[in-house]
């Protein structure tokens, strides 16, 4: 006979730790446990059996993994936060009986902890830190926007614009950018980096106010984690393209409200050649110099020092010639020629043409007007290697003003005013730019080229602007319909040489009278047949065509519907499945039914948007 | 000098105190005789002052001393000490009621008759709150007993000489009030327990309760402000003598070897920079470094946390109309929870940038995000991205399994229920036999009532022999089975008949008789309308309720719904023999069955069906279905597989092969099954239930092992009524055609065809 197997000893009751249980085994506040869990990304656990888990009491708790709690044990920061405890008690100790200079000797030994080790676990490789900055970079950018106070000390405001300043600069330095979004939360970029996409969201420039339901220790908390796991992204990504980090700031650009502009990019071959140059002065003392030195030094040394804020800036100069690399060239075997398969080569990646859309608006020359904002704008043209002014209002660092001639679009979301004075000079201008307003800009980096700028112009309505993340399979698709429409539209455009307007009210005409007839041959129930109905008045069918078609597609759907009588006939196949499969099943067409509805009723409303209201 | 006055000092002390000790509240501790001690010198000096009480001079220690110094020297002996202490006495008598300087009486002066001097004489001491209550002169002497023992009595207590003391006479509430309003005293008189009467409070009780009230000491005579009195510091009072005559140590003069070097220790250490004398400020200040060029560790990462949902079109600033919400959704979505909403925003269109508004709830969503990222378990969950159609088991299409009973064909009717039903061996007679004891004959593929025969009570079970070379059926009444051949039978085939069921020579009857008799109709009496044959089951066996047989049709077993055995047995028909194959059987059996090729034998009871070997005569083994109740059992023709109904709607499949436990179980019926049925050359097979329906099933067996059977569910056939309770009660298959032939119990019987 074995052992005995007492309860409890083992499985699911052993692996799991209530949270209570777990603070009690670390020996610290429940403050202190969220910090270390948010810090080590611990994260409570569902045990499969939670009456298992927790000793036969189905009271409602979180679990943790006793391992995971172990391993917290062990975690130099919880040391630290003891220590601090400590700290503080002697902290209000000494305050209390008066004695200051101990206090003061305390403040300045605090314990501090530091997250290096914890950012090494979390993120093994670069590419899982990369992968995982979203919500940091999220978290930085609202955290720079927001206003300081007692429980935000400016320097963390000032910290969180530096690193969203760094990113952006980083950005636009590689051209990594791919999408934008503007939604009603904020402005959504999607940028690629080291091949991992990173979505940030950065709200609009408002002041924020906290709201009294938000912990905000909890997001200071993960600030703290946020900053450091960028500081060392960062300090990859930059190095790693040759660059110094953290990018000087110019403090006196940082006040005129320079922004982006503040930070100046240096190529760290040049700083570290400099040092070197340096060095050698050292030692070359003494010694004789030749002409050749001296001129030597001197380029580097003009080379070394900041570039100017401009474009410039961007390119960083190579200096060290590229060494010739040599080509892969598979070895054929001489038995079977076809064995060998042949593989892209770096070389042959980088003959590749860049692709168009990083360089989408280098040939173009952009001003902003005041009213949008040269924090969105600038860093998306920037990215997209166009060039972009702005007026003094927005802010210092503007590379040329507004009489510059090489301006080619001006970024304007005004109402169209009539100007009464212009000078033939100001009309002659104006009507050699383009004025376009701002969405033109993220729909032409979403779709990948220069979109007309007719549609966009300034004063016009604006055609909507969609998602580029896309949705799901088989969601509504705005643009399904439109798609003819468009290319009919642009067609017109084509033949805008002889202007037809009744053509071109036909034209449009039409696609809206077939979506009506559409609506009409999807429509069953009666009531959407009346909407429909509707729709097709409003679309201007008369009603013979309309029955007809309704006729039509009647026939149509009937003959699925025999089609759904054998499907009855096959309903008997369900019986044969099991009961986790029925549920499985259902679950399946409840949902599909339920996306269908949905696209339905986009579709319905799209045909007549009356119809809504009713 | 010093010394031996400290010593006479503590002596004088201890006197004191030895003579004061009859006096216990006031020189209980320690500490108050010391006060006494400086009590007991005021009052020396007073009574040398010439009555200067309420003056607390200043006295110097050293004349204090040297005074005492003079009077010990001046008496010198004991009995003059002793006179002292006399003294010392009365003085202390004096000091005690000094203290009380305000409530007191004030003394008169007489001249000592000892010393000769003027003495201060107090009137006798009244005790007082301060003293002890038991010294009280209460008239009331019955102590501090509860008052409400003398509650019914007329007196409250008794007093010193053991008189009652009579209760003072107390009137009612008016009167109180009265007397309140009278006496200008009465609002300063308290309830005395012990006199049960209000006695007016003293001034000194009236002055302890004015002292509570104003938080001050209740002790009048307490001075907490007394004026400090310096012995043995001040001016002139140094000591200037050494106390030791020693030389000063040398370790007050020369610097410490020890404190040396423990401090050399430290600068060493400084030196070295073991200590850091100033330690670097601690900054907030982070540096970053390459983290990942060293090598990370073996342990691995936590799991991502994945990434939030994407915006959709509906999000943007500038959606397409459509996705704008309608006032019934914005309505719908306003009255929602915030959890239970779909989306946490509005879809909402701004006609250009420079208007959208900052989003209120950014905040919130960044922490509820980081609530998601640290509070909520995750969940590994694989997303089935399949078709839900792929999830319907891929059985072959109902069209591809035809041919199987569709449609009702005919219907023929009995007066009473259609209790069984036997389809002859070439599929073109059908025999019903109905509550009522009706018997008829019919031909499967008109309906035609051929013959019919009436029996006594009902019919229990009947059969078609299943052989082809003669023809006839048995018929189970009460306690009788009887072999009916039918008419307008082949003569070759009736007289090859009559010869198996009534042989011109008996076969030799058994060595033991047994209790089944078999007796045939005389030769000339034979017609079709009587039994050729009829075996009569013992006495109290009961009505059959099945008869099967074997393949062979020579062996043809019954089960009763009474008698021993189990009512179980077994007839041969050559040997005309009957015998009951179990002395023993655990359970009532409801049902058997041969086995189509094997020796063996089902036996079905309650909850189990038994696999008996019939050569080798043992139970083979015993398959457990898990019904509470069997009903019916069919054998599939291969003989490798079961089907065994229940009353509780369940019917099993056994893989005869495979387990003891059913294979599949299938619970289409709303009522009890009633009777299952498998197609002896079809792959189909049916049942029948008493909510009226007939199902029907494919079911293909594979002769490879690996390859489970196929079960399909083909066609649920409604036409019987449901009466009483009861449906069909009995389905049979047309052995050569795929129809089906039911027993209703409306009396209904109906052949199904395709």
């Amino acid at each position: 006979m074995g052992r005995l197997r007492q309860k409890g000893k083992a499985g699911a009751a052993k692996a799991y730790v209530t949270r209570t249980s777990a603070i009690k085994k670390l020996q610290c506040s429940l403050a202190d446990f969220r910090r270390l869990c948010i810090l080590k990304g611990i994260f409570p656990r569902e045990p499969r059996n939670r009456k298992k888990a927790n000793k036969g009491s189905s009271a409602p708790t979180s679990f943790y993994y006793a391992k995971d709690i172990a391993y917290l044990a062990h975690e130099p920061v919880l040391k630290k936060l003891r220590e601090h405890k400590a700290f503080a008690k002697k902290l209000s100790r000494a305050i209390g009986r008066g004695e200051w200079s101990d206090a003061k000797s305390l403040e300045d030994n605090k314990p501090v902890y530091r997250l290096d080790h914890i950012i090494k676990e979390r993120y093994p490789t670069f590419i899982d830190a990369v992968r995982d900055i979203d919500d940091a970079l999220c978290m930085v950018f609202l955290f720079a926007s927001l206003p300081s106070n007692a429980r935000l000390p400016a320097s963390l405001t000032e910290n969180c614009a530096r690193l969203a300043a760094e990113w952006q600069l980083y950005v636009m330095h590689t051209r990594s950018l791919r999408k934008t979004f503007l939604s009603i939360k904020g402005i959504y970029y999607q940028a690629e980096i080291m091949d991992q996409t990173v979505t940030w969201l950065v709200p609009y420039q408002f002041t924020q106010n906290v709201p009294s339901d938000v912990d905000i220790r909890v997001m200071l908390t993960f600030l703290e984690l946020y900053q450091t796991l960028l500081g060392f992204v960062f300090f990859k990504l930059y190095t790693d393209s040759g660059l110094v980090y953290p990018p000087p700031l110019d403090v006196k650009k940082d006040e005129g409200g320079a922004g982006v502009g503040a930070f100046s990019l240096q190529s760290s071959s040049q700083s570290a050649s400099s040092v070197v140059s340096k060095t050698t002065a050292v030692e070359v003392d003494g010694r004789r110099i030749s002409s050749k030195d001296v001129r030597q030094a001197i380029k580097t040394m003009t080379n070394a020092g900041p570039i100017a804020d401009d474009d410039d800036n961007m390119q960083v100069a190579e200096t060290n010639p590229m060494e010739v690399d040599e080509e892969f060239i598979p070895q054929q075997s001489t038995s079977d020629p076809q064995s060998t398969s042949s593989l892209t080569t770096l070389k042959a990646l980088q003959t590749l043409p860049q692709s168009l859309t990083t360089s989408l608006f280098s040939p173009y020359t952009f001003y902003l007007s005041r009213e949008s904002s040269r924090s969105i704008f600038e860093f998306i043209v920037r990215s997209f290697g166009g060039r972009i002014g702005w007026p003094t209002s927005s802010g210092s660092g503007s590379p040329f003003d507004e009489s510059d001639d090489s301006i080619t679009h001006v970024i304007i979301d005004r109402p169209l005013v009539e100007r009464a004075n212009e000078t033939p000079e100001e009309r002659e201008r104006r009507l050699r730019r383009k004025y376009v307003q701002p969405q033109w800009i993220v729909d032409c980096i979403n779709a990948g080229k220069i979109l007309l700028e007719e549609p966009y112009a300034q004063g016009k309505t604006l055609p909507p602007h969609l998602s580029p993340f896309g949705e799901y399979e088989g969601a509504y698709d705005p643009t399904a319909g439109q798609q003819t429409q468009g290319a009919d539209e642009s067609e017109s455009e084509d033949e805008a040489v002889d202007p037809e307007g009744e053509d071109d009210e036909e034209q449009e005409e039409q696609p809206a009278e077939k979506a009506a007839l559409r609506a009409a041959a999807t429509a069953n129930d009666p009531a959407s047949l009346r909407a429909a109905e509707l729709a097709a008045e409003v679309a201007g069918v008369d009603f013979g065509t309309f029955e007809k078609e309704v006729r039509k597609s009647r026939k149509k759907s009937k003959a699925p519907s025999n089609e759904e009588e054998m499907d009855g006939e096959q309903d008997m196949n369900k019986m044969m499945m099991s009961n986790k499969q029925k549920k499985l099943y259902e679950k399946m067409k409840y949902s599909e039914k339920k996306k269908a509805s949905e696209v339905r009723v986009y579709y319905s409303s799209r045909i007549c948007p009356a119809l809504i209201m009713i | 000098m010093a010394a031996l006055d400290a010593n006479h000092r503590s002596k004088k002390r201890k006197q004191v105190e030895k003579d004061a000790s009859p006096e216990p509240p006031t020189f209980s501790a320690p500490v108050e005789s010391l006060e006494m001690l400086s009590d007991e010198e005021g009052v020396e000096d007073a009574a040398s002052d010439d009555g200067k009480v309420d003056e607390f001079p200043e006295i110097d220690a050293a004349s204090d001393s040297d005074e005492e110094d003079s009077l010990e020297d001046e008496l010198g002996s004991d009995e003059s000490d002793e006179e002292d202490v006399d003294e010392d006495e009365d003085e202390d008598e004096n000091s005690d009621d000094s203290m009380d300087r305000d409530i007191f009486p004030k003394p008169k002066t007489i001249i000592s008759g000892i010393t000769g001097k003027p003495k201060r004489v107090y009137p006798d001491i009244e005790p007082d709150y301060d003293s002890d209550s038991s010294t009280e002169d209460a008239p009331n002497r019955v102590g501090n007993v509860p008052m409400h023992w003398y509650d019914d009595l007329p007196h409250v207590g008794y007093d010193m000489e053991g008189k009652q003391v009579l209760r003072p006479a107390r009137g009612d509430e008016l009167d109180k009030f009265l007397q309140t309003v009278e006496d200008p005293s009465a609002w300063t008189s308290a309830f005395d327990k012990n006199a049960q009467m209000d006695k007016p409070l003293s001034a000194e009780e009236l002055d302890i309760i004015r002292r509570l009230y104003a938080n001050e000491v209740p002790d009048a005579g307490y001075d907490p402000y007394e004026p400090t009195t310096e012995w043995f510091t001040g001016k002139g009072k140094e000591e200037v003598m050494p106390l030791s005559a020693a030389p000063e140590p040398k370790r007050r003069w020369v610097p410490s070897k020890w404190e040396k070097q423990k401090v050399m220790k430290i600068v060493r250490a400084i030196r070295q920079g073991r200590i850091l004398p100033s330690k670097p400020k601690t900054s907030n200040k982070t540096e970053f470094y390459s983290i990942w060029s060293e090598p990370s560790t073996s342990h691995a990462p936590p799991l991502p946390a994945p990434k939030p949902r994407l915006p959709t079109n509906s999000e943007s600033y500038n959606p397409p109309e459509e996705y704008l919400p309608s006032e019934t959704e914005r309505a719908e979505w306003e009255a929602l929870d915030p959890e239970d909403r779909e989306r946490d925003y509005l879809p909402q269109k701004y006609s250009s940038l420079r208007l959208v508004p900052a989003y209120d709830r950014f905040i919130k969503e960044r922490f509820n995000r980081q609530l998601d990222l640290y509070l909520a378990p995750r969940i590994q969950r694989v997303k089935l991205n399949i078709d839900p159609k792929s999830l319907i088991p891929k059985l072959p299409s109902p069209q591809s399994l035809k041919p199987f009973p569709n449609y009702k064909s005919l219907k023929f009717a009995h007066s009473a229920r259609a209790r069984c039903i036997s389809v002859s061996p070439d599929g073109a007679w059908i025999i019903s036999g109905d509550e009522g004891g009706v018997v008829s004959l019919w031909e499967t593929n008109v309906g035609r009532e051929v013959k019919r025969w009436k029996f006594a009570g009902k019919i229990g079970a009947l059969e078609w022999c299943p052989r082809l070379d003669v023809r006839y059926f048995v018929v189970g009444i009460e306690e009788a089975l009887h072999f009916i051949i039918p008419p307008n039978l082949p003569s070759p085939m009736l007289a090859a008949t009559q010869n198996l069921l009534a042989p011109s020579s008996l076969p030799p009857p058994p060595e033991t008789p047994s209790q089944v008799k078999w007796a045939s109709l005389p030769s000339a009496s034979w017609s079709s309308a009587e039994a050729i044959l009829t075996v009569h089951l013992p006495q109290s066996s009961g009505l059959p309720k099945q008869i099967t047989w074997h393949r062979r049709g020579d062996y043809m077993a019954t089960v009763s719904s009474g008698g021993t055995q189990g009512g179980v047995w077994m007839h041969q028909i050559t040997r005309r023999h009957s015998q009951a194959p179990f002395k023993k059987i655990r359970g009532a059996v409801q049902l058997v069955l041969f086995h189509p090729s094997k020796p063996h034998f089902f036996v079905a009871t309650q909850q189990y069906v038994r696999v008996y070997n019939l050569s080798e005569q043992k139970l083979l083994k015993t398959l457990m279905p898990g019904i509470k109740w069997i009903s019916s059992m069919d054998v599939h023709p291969s003989g490798d597989h079961l089907i065994v109904g229940g009353y509780d709607r369940k019917l099993c499949w056994f893989d005869l092969e495979l387990s003891d436990k059913p294979y599949k179980v299938l619970r289409y019926h709303t009522r009890a099954i009633r009777s299952l049925a498998f197609h002896p050359t079809y792959p189909l097979f049916a049942s029948s239930s008493d909510d009226g329906a007939i199902q029907v099933f494919h079911s293909r067996v594979y002769n490879d092992l690996m390859t489970d059977p196929l079960i399909v569910p083909l066609k649920i056939l409604r036409g019987h009524s449901v009466k009483e309770g009861l449906g069909v009660l009995q389905v049979k298959w047309c052995p050569r055609q795929p129809w089906l032939v039911s027993a209703g119990a409306d009396g209904t019987v109906g052949v199904w065809c395709s």
